[in-house]
């Protein structure tokens, strides 16, 4: 399936048109996120299937923020997946990168993993490889939905006490760019104390992944308490949407609702 | 903005099994006593009506 990819990126690479490739890399066994600036090394291009498809996946947005930063007149080449598209359409509102510079390979998820993901739009717009693949429903927050108060709460409750406070659900997330963190401000959040304050922990990381959290599920995963994340940030996304019509990550010029820079 | 919050995170409580009215936002000026003491008063019954607080309880076990 990499081929499409591979000469795609080849002709960048070869047209000078980009510094490099932002992508996924095959080496001792590991699937790593690497910066191809040769057209050789796309020999070792992976698309991030292991044991099963997409398995391995990085914030590769992330990554490139940072090369952004350190290079920030050249133009870089980056492999996205549905999620990772929303994510930039985000980050370019919320000035973290500038759309000139970016060049966005897509790749389109198997139905295996887009139906594991429950994903609202398992495939690019800018889609260069790989399948278009349909939305998949999401049961795990309907299921959450169905409970009573009470029986939400000691979900919920049970959930969170596993937390450790490793901060991992901040640290991997490519939509967490700011410099100080609500998190780690210790007038707000007890410090010295695990679990850390049960709910107001992961309601006020939450809160703060309105118009942000781009479901890409990348929190869940680095969660080393199995807490199911991702459902409490799918309902943060059905809440912005049911109550202002928004969707992250599906506009290229209309902004969330809670971004702090629109003027009205 | 506030607003906007406020409706979200009532939103997100009843989410995680905490009643969403336990979280009011009004707005009243200081000029306005009598609006003030009204909103609080019926906060207050409000409250009573949904009972203790199960976060509350929580920490009492």
């Amino acid at each position: 399936m990499s081929a499409k990819i591979k000469e795609a990126v080849r002709a960048l690479l070869a047209g000078g048109k980009i510094k490099g490739f932002l992508g996924l890399k095959r080496e001792n066994g590991h699937i790593l996120p690497h910066l191809f600036t040769d057209p050789k090394e796309l020999d070792q291009l992976s698309l991030g299937d292991w044991r099963r498809p997409g398995e391995a996946r990085y914030p590769l947005n992330q990554i490139l923020i940072q090369l952004a930063i350190e290079y920030p007149n050249d133009t870089f080449a980056v492999l996205v997946r549905g999620c990772d598209e929303r994510g930039l359409r985000e980050l370019f509102k919320w000035q973290q990168l500038r759309e000139d510079r970016v060049i966005l390979i897509g790749l389109g998820c198997p139905d295996e993993l887009a139906k594991a993901c429950e994903c609202e739009k398992p495939f690019p717009d800018s889609l260069v490889d790989g399948p278009r693949g349909e939305k998949a429903g999401s049961q795990k927050v309907a299921h959450v939905n169905e409970m009573d108060l009470d029986t939400r709460f000691q979900f919920w409750k049970a959930e969170f006490d596993r937390c450790v406070k490793c901060l991992g659900c901040r640290n991997v997330c490519p939509m967490c760019f700011c410099k100080e963190c609500t998190l780690e401000e210790a007038n707000l959040i007890d410090t010295g104390e695990v679990p850390p304050a049960n709910p107001t922990f992961h309601l006020a990381r939450a809160l703060h992944m309105v118009g942000r959290c781009i479901d890409c599920g990348l929190c869940e995963e680095a969660c080393p308490a199995d807490i199911p994340l991702r459902t409490l940030y799918k309902k943060v996304a059905d809440i912005v949407s049911e109550t202002f019509g928004y969707k992250t990550g599906f506009s290229t010029e209309e902004k969330s609702p809670l971004n702090m820079i629109e003027v009205k | 903005m506030a607003k906007k919050r406020m409706t979200v995170l009532q939103k997100l409580l009843d989410f995680s099994g905490i009643h969403p009215e336990r979280l009011r936002a009004r707005w009243v000026s200081s000029a306005e006593a009598a609006e003030f003491v009204r909103e609080i008063t019926e906060f207050v019954e409000d409250i009573k009506k949904i009972g203790p607080n199960p976060l509350r309880r929580r920490k009492a076990a």
